[in-house]
């Protein structure tokens, strides 16, 4: 019987050199969900995907995913190994091919043996059009775009249960943010569950289920992503929305 | 002073405290030899400066075959064992007719060693001032000589600097092997009393700590240089 | 001076080679030894809790801050007042190897600590544990990225052996001086161990060069 919520953030605190810098963090996250988070930078959205994760252990709240509080597990790399997270420079080991890269986590923590893992690890480079002729090369060899889409697939093949994106076309040339968006499309549409952290707006338009949008470390406005972007209620969130409609030229009509 | 630490042995502690009471005396005497320490550290390092940042500008800013016969002689050098250099300065050089007293055949002979890895700090340094930063002096119409002066001189120097004076510490190391040859430095002083007192361990624990007092902060200081040059972000590629 | 060098490397020549592997045997053996504990120190000082990091500390810069030379007297002479005895080759091996061992671990630290830690927090967010991280992802870069000053050491101590030579190990340089002595004909052995010397060190850093080309990431500027 799987409940509704997959994740659960309850009134998270993070102070770091004595700031707070996320303030009483309250959502929650259905599974098969796109939730997109919007905001300036410095917000902290990306420490908010960390503590999630618990690449940041947060100070105060609480984090149930799947049903458990994380925060009171001890074997924090099994919690995070159900959890994807992809980051805004990629992140890739450069010492490994993208091949090298999406086995790791299957082989050292799925402890898969190597053909079947190496059989996965093609699916999931498959999946996010990665062509067999690149699966050899390493990161610094591959374009952004490429780079991006093959950190996208190191997440998916552990089949997470949650992707976390940080910003993740926001270290990319314009061209080549297109192919990356376009894989992430696909993955909502396949209903996998996902936060989104991005400057996106077009993006977020398209996919997100809702939209939050985060300031000084708290939720401003939250809801449908035509309402949030469109006809903000918050001042601050209706200046931010106008600036970024004028970068993207978006036709608001 | 050892003797309050229980794990060594009642005897032991004791013989070593009946060294270290044979030991003080000559204390003195060894530190009056410091002063050879140093001015063989002083002069062959600084003789090293010298040929090593003419060798370096030399590789840079003339001809592809001086380039080549410059960093083949610096290799030479960097090859070449330290007493063996001394050792030929100080037998061969008479045969050229030269005869050098043991004090200056160490200096030139850690100098010309020291020599071919300055040319590799130099040379490493002047590189890393980039080719970006040349174009942008020269686009405001700097000429060539003053934008190797006002632009690559002093970056050059200060991402030098850690390395130079970690090289400092190295050669003030090395002034130990001039023993080789009989020059009365610090080294060689330690081992006469040594051989004196029949003990080896107080006379080496003394000039270690010697060294050490002299080597630490020098090391301390270049660690925290080159973290500042870090933090500016001037250590490109190579350095 | 042409002859004589001749004369010298055909009559002494077994003699040479037999002291140029004793120099090997002490580069080598020493590296060894250099390379495990350099290794061992840098995880200690980048990775474990306080007590060793400082431990670590104080032996590499304990080490760094006084001359192989003295290290070296000091277990070849002060360690018998206290009952170690070894024979000159057992002691120049042990000295040299605990020295450059500082050396190493220095090396490794500061390339353990240049790898971005971006990679270190991806491998996190996979799920692999802190042990895992080191081996599979930090090592692996660190050795990369430590592979020029490495090898370097490794030219390094080769040429350092040579201090060996004061306490009577038969290495090429206390070889070298007995010949000379010997033959009265100082000036021309000594040139030909430098040039001994300086073609081994430059065969050793071409091997050095190629090994580093080897193992370069394609693509990849450090």
């Amino acid at each position: 019987m799987l409940k509704e919520e997959l994740l659960i953030v309850e009134d998270l605190w993070k102070f770091i050199d004595g700031k707070p810098v996320l303030k009483g963090i309250t959502f929650d996250v259905s599974r098969g969900e796109t939730k997109v988070i919007l905001g300036p930078s410095g917000a902290g959205k990306s420490t908010l995907l960390r503590c999630i994760n618990l690449l940041v252990v947060p100070d105060r709240g609480r984090i149930i995913f799947d049903g458990e509080d994380v925060l009171k597990r001890r074997d924090i790399h099994n919690v995070r190994s159900k959890m994807g997270f992809v980051f805004q420079h990629f992140n890739l080991f450069s010492h490994m091919t993208a091949l090298e890269n999406v086995m790791l986590g299957l082989v050292k923590v799925k402890k898969m043996p190597k053909h079947e893992a190496e059989k996965k690890a093609k699916e999931a480079l498959m999946a996010v059009g990665i062509a067999e002729e690149l699966w050899n090369r390493y990161p610094a060899q591959l374009s952004g775009g490429q780079q991006q889409r093959v950190a996208i697939a190191r997440a998916l093949a552990m089949e997470p249960k949650l992707i976390l994106f940080d910003e993740p076309t926001s270290a990319l040339d314009p061209e080549l943010i297109w192919e990356v968006l376009n894989v992430m499309e696909r993955l909502a549409k396949a209903k996998m569950t996902m936060i989104v952290v991005t400057h996106e707006i077009g993006f977020a338009m398209r996919v997100a289920s809702e939209v939050m949008f985060l300031d000084d470390g708290m939720i401003l406005e939250r809801g449908p992503p035509e309402q949030v972007i469109l006809n903000p209620c918050n001042e601050r969130v209706k200046r931010f929305m106008d600036r970024m409609k004028y970068v993207y030229s978006l036709d608001t009509g | 002073m050892a003797s309050n630490t229980p794990e060594i042995p009642w005897w032991l502690s004791k013989v070593l405290e009946v060294m270290w009471q044979n030991f003080v005396q000559y204390v003195p005497i060894i530190l009056s030899a410091l002063s050879n320490t140093l001015i063989l550290a002083f002069f062959s390092f600084g003789l090293a400066t010298v040929l090593g940042i003419v060798m370096a500008f030399a590789e840079v800013f003339t001809s592809k075959t001086i380039l080549i016969i410059v960093s083949w002689v610096a290799r030479v050098l960097r090859g070449v064992p330290l007493i063996l250099s001394i050792f030929l300065v100080f037998y061969g050089l008479p045969k050229l007719g030269l005869t050098l007293p043991p004090l200056y055949a160490a200096i030139l002979g850690i100098a010309i060693v020291d020599a071919g890895y300055q040319e590799q700090i130099f040379r490493g340094a002047i590189k890393a001032v980039s080719n970006r930063q040349l174009e942008a002096a020269y686009s405001l119409g700097l000429t060539r000589a003053s934008a190797f002066l006002y632009v690559v001189l002093p970056q050059a120097f200060r991402i030098a600097l850690p390395s130079w004076i970690n090289d400092f510490t190295i050669v003030l190391k090395d002034t130990s092997i001039a023993y080789a040859i009989g020059v009365v430095e610090m080294f060689t002083q330690a081992i006469h009393v040594a051989q004196v007192i029949m003990d080896y361990m107080w006379p080496l624990v003394f000039v270690a700590l010697i060294y050490l007092a002299i080597c630490y902060p020098l090391s301390m200081l270049s660690n925290y240089l080159h973290g500042k040059l870090k933090m500016m972000g001037m250590l490109g590629s190579g350095v | 001076m042409i002859s004589e060098l001749l004369y010298v490397s055909l009559k002494y020549g077994l003699l040479l080679l037999e002291g140029l592997r004793t120099t090997f045997i002490i580069t080598i053996a020493s590296y060894a030894i250099g390379f495990a504990g350099g290794l061992c120190i840098a995880i200690a000082r980048v990775f474990f809790h306080k007590i060793l990091k400082v431990f670590a500390g104080v032996y590499v810069e304990l080490f760094r801050g006084t001359p192989m030379l003295v290290q070296l007297f000091f277990v070849y002479y002060a360690l018998p007042e206290i009952g170690i005895r070894v024979d000159p080759v057992t002691a120049s091996i042990i000295a040299i190897g605990l020295n450059s061992a500082a050396y190493q671990a220095e090396y490794i630290r500061s390339a353990l600590s240049s790898i971005p830690y971006s990679e270190i927090e991806a491998a996190y967010s996979l799920g692999l544990t802190k042990l895992n991280i080191l081996i599979y992802i930090m090592l692996p870069q660190a050795i990369r990225i430590a592979i020029p000053t490495l090898t370097n050491e490794a030219i390094y101590l080769f040429k350092y052996s040579s201090i060996a030579y004061f306490v009577t190990a038969s290495e090429l340089m206390y070889v070298g001086k007995l010949i000379a002595t010997r033959t009265f004909l100082y000036v021309e052995v000594y040139v030909l161990l430098a040039l001994l010397y300086i073609l081994f060190s430059i065969v050793l850093s071409e091997i050095a060069r190629y090994i580093e080309r080897k193992l370069q990431i394609p693509g990849y500027v450090t």
